[in-house]
């Protein structure tokens, strides 16, 4: 895709993840790992959202169209969410948006989505450095 | 065997009465254009004019959007309704965007017309209707034109419409070119022609397609489901969408209207037909609609009745993740 | 009066690639888009330093084949960017650069042809450089170089031996006419700017869609919008297309649009082709290319605007 003026693996720099984390669960699951001073990835750039149900498809398209090498959608566990149903349509939603990354050419390895509450810090961890080490491996498009 | 002017003659009739009778301000139809093989889209708002309506195979047009251009009448609209437009009005009315009272639809079971559209059509008769103009007995129920109906010459030209302009016929055809395959296709005949290349090839397919779009944004235009006020694309000073026409940004774009329609699409194929560089976008929604299908294990078909769940806007405790 | 035999097209055609980008026009976009192009950088501004600087317009092209009507257009356009009073840089820059080689119609290209009555010719272009018009017997065309950019294309055909003078016998072939004749009366421009509050609008646009297809398949729609694009470290000041049938066209800021309905949308645009820009620059604005006739999804026709003027 048309990206300029950025570093990715095929240059040689990083690769760009970014990450939209709910704010009642998975951002503060990445507060918690930042915290107890757990090291992941620096190549991971939070978005705090109000619920994984806010995260448009087209938020996700426009990070990939505007040069990101991966995408990561994370949220409170099904029956956790601040808003009681919000996960259940994202859940809906992402399952759908999989299979048209993959029909439009994008490899649905770059793309994640993953229930983290927030306690889990190091899932947290665990899930990004898991991301960041796939994505790494599939270079840039 | 067509009875296109037999049934033309109905339309007319049942059209007059309603205008006569003052059941409807108007009554959408087609008229002829100059060109033998097109036609174009008539407001008949007076008996002379619903006599200048017309049915042939060229009636290609699905008239359903333009219930929304009267969202907000307080008069009622008349409508001739095949197989598509019915859907098209259940999928208004199941968003709420008009009211069934004001609408009269004019059930016209169509034979299958000469668009590429309708050669995936699985759903020829009307589905909602207020009257029916005619049985769709003996009329096969899928797929378009299967045979070759001729179209009267001497009809085309509007006599008399609006301000009295009387358009001369030309007579050659002035359509784009259309794959002259008319034979029922598979429902999903965009999406599996891409299914199978590889991701490579995927990605520079569309990438290919969407260097051609010229925004001018008549898919949207054309399509029931986009029923919004303001478009998210129109509000390009907010940053959703880019408003230069590179081919990364008509991705964007493609691909989140395709999102944006998924759970609805009712398969009318409308966005396709008036693509004026013949891109094959229906593929995007096709794929979609396979997704739903194979999450749920269910068929989804959407537009048959005007109470329906759409599939993204709700939500099952036992819902798949196996990828979350 | 020099002479391309049709065996000799192609090779015409391959022999300017080396001087020119060559440019066929698409079957459906006009050739504006070599001159206007959907989307260009306008510039490029460094945001730590704040440093613009200007992306440029590229290189020489050629655009090979143009129809007269197509040449006519890019003469209406060279009116609203170049003699209008402001020059627009880019524009200029690629019309300095491009060199225009019309292909005469030998047949009417489509039934909704109709630039004869628009004042136009299917074989005169004199915007363009160069006119390619078919022979009478088909065998080749009958070349006239009508500028300096025309005569060096003259001279790259000669190095390359692909012509010669016209044989004696030979004749240009008579232009053909359009199918679609549309009366257009001589001052349709004051009939229609008069009949603006006329309930005809209305109608004509009852079976209008609202999307923009007819003013991206126009030769002659110059309207464009400027926006930025946000790129990290960079920021990119573009141009594209824009569309009058847009309801965000004429958006205030306050959120006020003065052409708030599609009739407005409709009429203005009509209006623009066949009577502002007349009166303007004293030349009709529509060449009857028919483009927006095929093209539009509904079937809409300009034409019953430009005839309404005989019953004004």
């Amino acid at each position: 895709m048309d990206v300029a003026n950025r570093t990715n693996t095929a240059a040689g720099g990083e690769p760009k993840i970014l990450a939209f984390c709910c704010n009642w669960c998975t951002y503060t699951g990445a507060d918690l790992a930042g915290l107890n001073r757990m090291k992941y990835p620096a190549n991971v750039r939070v978005v705090r959202v109000p619920c994984s149900g806010r995260v448009n498809p087209q938020f996700i398209l426009r990070a990939f169209a505007r040069g990101a090498d991966g995408v990561v959608v994370c949220g409170c566990h099904p029956g956790d969410c601040h808003y009681a149903t919000g996960n259940f349509f994202t859940r809906r939603r992402f399952m759908l948006m999989r299979g048209l990354l993959e029909f439009n050419g994008i490899d649905p390895r770059r793309f994640h989505a993953r229930w983290i509450s927030g306690s889990e810090a190091a899932k947290f961890r665990d899930f990004v450095s898991e991301v960041c080490a796939i994505v790494k491996g599939l270079g840039h498009e | 065997m067509n009875n296109f002017s037999q049934q033309q003659q109905k339309i007319r009739s049942a059209a007059s009465r309603l205008l006569a009778d003052g059941t409807v301000r108007f009554v959408i139809g087609w008229a002829p254009t100059r060109f033998a093989e097109r036609t174009t889209v008539l407001f008949a708002h007076t008996e002379a004019e619903a006599q200048a309506l017309v049915w042939n195979a060229h009636c290609t047009a699905a008239l359903g959007k333009y219930l929304l251009d009267h969202r907000l009448a307080d008069y009622a609209v008349g409508i001739v309704a095949r197989g598509c437009e019915s859907r098209m009005i259940n999928r208004l009315l199941t968003d709420h965007q008009i009211w069934r009272e004001r609408v009269y639809i004019l059930g016209a079971p169509c034979p299958g017309m000469d668009a590429e559209r309708c050669a995936g059509c699985r759903e020829r008769a009307p589905v909602v209707w207020d009257e029916l103009l005619w049985d769709a007995d003996g009329m096969p129920e899928t797929g378009g034109r299967q045979d070759a109906a001729p179209t009267n010459l001497d009809e085309a030209t509007i006599a008399d419409v609006g301000a009295g302009l009387a358009l001369p016929a030309v007579g050659a055809a002035c359509s784009r070119p259309l794959d002259t395959d008319t034979s029922l296709r598979s429902r999903f005949f965009r999406a599996e022609a891409v299914e199978g290349l590889s991701a490579a090839e995927k990605f520079s397919y569309w990438d290919e397609v969407y260097a051609k779009c010229i925004r001018c944004y008549a898919c949207r235009q054309a399509c029931p489901v986009c029923s919004c006020r303001a478009c998210y694309v129109d509000m390009d000073r907010q940053g959703f969408q880019g408003k230069q026409h590179s081919a990364a940004d008509n991705r964007v774009f493609g691909v989140t209207r395709a999102f944006h329609v998924a759970d609805r699409c009712v398969e009318c194929g409308e966005c396709e037909r008036v693509c004026p560089m013949g891109l094959p976008i229906l593929g995007q929604t096709q794929k979609l609609i396979k997704e739903i299908e194979a999450l749920t294990g269910e068929a989804y078909v959407q537009g048959m009745d005007a109470e329906e769940e759409n599939f993204l806007g709700a939500f099952d405790l036992d819902d798949k993740d196996d990828f979350l | 009066m020099m002479y391309l035999l049709k065996e000799n097209f192609d090779k015409a055609r391959e022999a300017l690639a080396g001087a020119y980008a060559v440019v066929v026009p698409d079957e459906v976009l006009p050739p504006k888009d070599a001159l206007f192009p959907r989307s260009e950088t306008l510039y490029e501004t460094d945001r730590r330093t704040g440093e613009a600087r200007a992306a440029g317009a590229g290189g020489k092209t050629l655009l090979f084949g143009v129809r007269p009507c197509d040449a006519r257009a890019i003469g209406n356009l060279d009116a609203a960017f170049l003699e209008s009073g402001y020059v627009d840089a880019n524009y200029a820059q690629r019309r300095e650069n491009a060199t225009i080689v019309a292909l005469a119609c030998a047949q009417i290209p489509s039934p909704a042809c109709f630039c004869d009555s628009m004042g136009g010719s299917p074989h005169e272009a004199p915007e363009a450089d160069v006119v390619l018009t078919e022979a009478a017997d088909g065998s080749g065309y009958a070349l006239d170089f009508q500028s300096e950019k025309g005569s060096a294309v003259a001279e790259i055909w000669k190095a390359a031996d692909l012509i010669g003078p016209m044989p004696a016998h030979l004749e240009k072939a008579p232009a053909p006419t359009c199918t679609l004749k549309v009366n257009k009366v001589p001052d349709l421009a004051q009939k229609l700017t008069a009949a603006f509050e006329d309930g005809l609008w209305e109608r004509l646009a009852e079976a209008c869609l609202g999307c923009g297809c007819c003013t991206y398949v126009c030769p002659t729609c110059y309207c464009f919008d400027i926006g930025l694009e946000n790129r990290g470290g960079t920021a990119d000041t573009f141009r594209c297309w824009d569309s009058c049938m847009f309801p965000g066209y004429t958006q205030m800021a306050g959120g006020h649009n003065p052409r708030w309905s599609k009739t407005q949308r409709l009429r203005n645009r009509y209006l623009h082709k066949l009577a502002y820009f007349d009166e303007r620059y004293g030349r009709t604005l529509c060449v009857g290319c028919g483009r927006c006739i095929c093209r539009c999804p509904q079937g809409l026709d300009i034409t019953r605007a430009v005839e309404w003027g005989e019953r004004l």
